[in-house]
């Protein structure tokens, strides 16, 4: 299996988990938690929703892994997208269940900010389209990678980006707006 | 103004757009120029692909163990499930009838001990009277597997602390499988499970696995498992159980004794 190219091996085990194999589900489990978890965590920023999360998704992929095809998307992408889905209806529940408890979360997520790491991106198994998109972020200020993937990631607005990363809201704007910019110049060169 | 012939404006629209800060009135107009025009529409989706990408991004971080159990749990019982499913269309095309001469012979071939437990079942059962038809014509059905399969070799009522029945277990060493079959009116909530527990003597109890939500249940287990294991219990636990070394969590809801036939 490990000369296979990652997409076809990971094509494969979602052919047979369609087929109601659950050994291929473990295999899918053990390939791709680790990063589907990091995504988890990254949108509900807690561990116990973010294992949540994880097991909804994989009874999603479970259910669902017959219609995996259909969906032309290389297949983290595609386990991504059911990832976030499920997250963000986690944080919508949270966010009517306990303000209060979001209030505390975010002071820890706005420290986070501050520091200027390097890309923090893990590209092992991203797809092709997935790797044009992580060198152009690359080429961003840490900041405004950071609100630009935090708003896609937790479909914020810039008002809840604002409010949550405790920045004022024009510099949101302008962040994000600088940050498209030059986004949209370096993915056209991968078009 | 065509938005469709200023292709640079549109990217930047269509990114916004997929992006999710796009919102309020600039978001519906640009949805209601997306249904009209196939160009605007192409755009949204190039960018919904593109951005879909940061998913793939994020830094790796290893899960507690526990989860994979609990989604193997919750995948076991959906097998379950789906063959129980596949095997009722048969069964319920057999009469009905039979469940009081079944007890009969149940009663027969139970240690003397087990009188009581089984008085709790009739019990039970009348308390219950409001069966549905179909669950009814399933257990009758059930029974007259029992009956015509000589196999199975041993049985548990498992019932409350009000001795009202609600959970019948058999199990069949030769086939591997603990069938367990729901008889009072419980219904543990959507994010609840009932997890099976074998009690050993002088040992932690040993999960056997995590139920699903049908009234009819199969779980595979060896007969070591059950053997020389005198109670058997069920507990409340969050949805898709705990590992078996973590032990019950939650209360113990239904317990019975697990009695060998001796035919």
């Amino acid at each position: 299996m490990s000369t296979l190219h990652p997409d076809s091996e990971l094509m494969d085990l979602l052919d047979r988990i369609a087929a109601q194999d659950d050994s291929a589900l473990k295999r899918l489990y053990e390939r791709t938690s680790s990063q589907l978890f990091g995504l988890a965590l990254r949108i509900v920023r807690n561990r116990d929703a973010a294992e949540d999360v994880l097991q909804e998704a994989f009874l999603t992929i479970w259910r669902g892994a017959g219609s995996y095809r259909a969906s032309l998307s290389p297949p983290m992408a595609w386990m991504g997208l059911i990832v976030r889905s499920r997250a963000l209806d986690a944080l919508r529940k949270r966010t009517t269940d306990r303000a209060d408890l979001m209030n505390e979360l975010d002071d820890a997520m706005a420290q986070t900010l501050e520091g200027d790491s390097p890309n923090p991106m893990d590209t092992a198994d991203a797809s092709e389209q997935a790797f044009a998109l992580h060198q152009c972020l690359g080429k961003l200020d840490h900041k405004q990678r950071e609100v630009v993937s935090l708003a896609y990631l937790r479909d914020q607005s810039h008002g809840e980006l604002a409010e949550q990363l405790k920045l004022p809201l024009g510099t949101v704007k302008t962040w994000i707006r600088r940050g498209l910019e030059q986004l949209r110049a370096c993915m056209a060169r991968y078009a | 103004m065509n938005i469709t012939q200023h292709p640079d404006l549109l990217d930047r629209l269509a990114a916004s757009y997929a992006l999710g800060t796009l919102r309020g009135g600039a978001r519906r107009r640009f949805e209601a120029l997306a249904r009209e025009h196939a160009t605007v529409r192409a755009a949204a989706l190039v960018w919904q692909t593109r951005w879909s990408g940061l998913t793939e991004l994020q830094s790796a971080i290893d899960p507690a163990p526990a989860v994979w159990t609990r989604i193997d749990n919750l995948v076991q019982a959906d097998r379950a499930a789906t063959a129980m499913q596949a095997a009722r269309v048969p069964q319920a095309a057999t009469a009905p009838g039979g469940w009081w001469r079944n007890l009969l012979v149940w009663r027969g071939a139970a240690a003397a001990g087990a009188m009581a437990t089984l008085a709790a079942v009739v019990v039970g059962m009348q308390v219950n009277g409001g069966l549905r038809a179909n669950t009814g014509a399933q257990i009758a059905a059930l029974q007259q597997q029992l009956q015509t399969t000589p196999q199975i070799q041993y049985v548990a009522v498992l019932a409350d602390d009000k001795a009202d029945a609600s959970m019948l277990v058999t199990f069949d060493p030769k086939n591997s499988q603990l069938v367990l079959q729901r008889v009072g009116g419980f219904q543990e909530g959507a994010d609840k499970s009932l997890q099976l527990w074998a009690l050993p003597p002088g040992q932690g109890p040993r999960s056997l696995g995590v139920l699903g939500q049908d009234k009819l249940l199969k779980l595979v287990a060896q007969e070591g498992d059950v053997k020389e294991v005198p109670t058997l219990a069920i507990s409340l636990e969050p949805k898709g159980g705990v590992p078996s070394a973590t032990g019950p969590t939650g209360p113990v809801l239904f317990k019975g004794e697990l009695i060998q036939r001796m035919l």
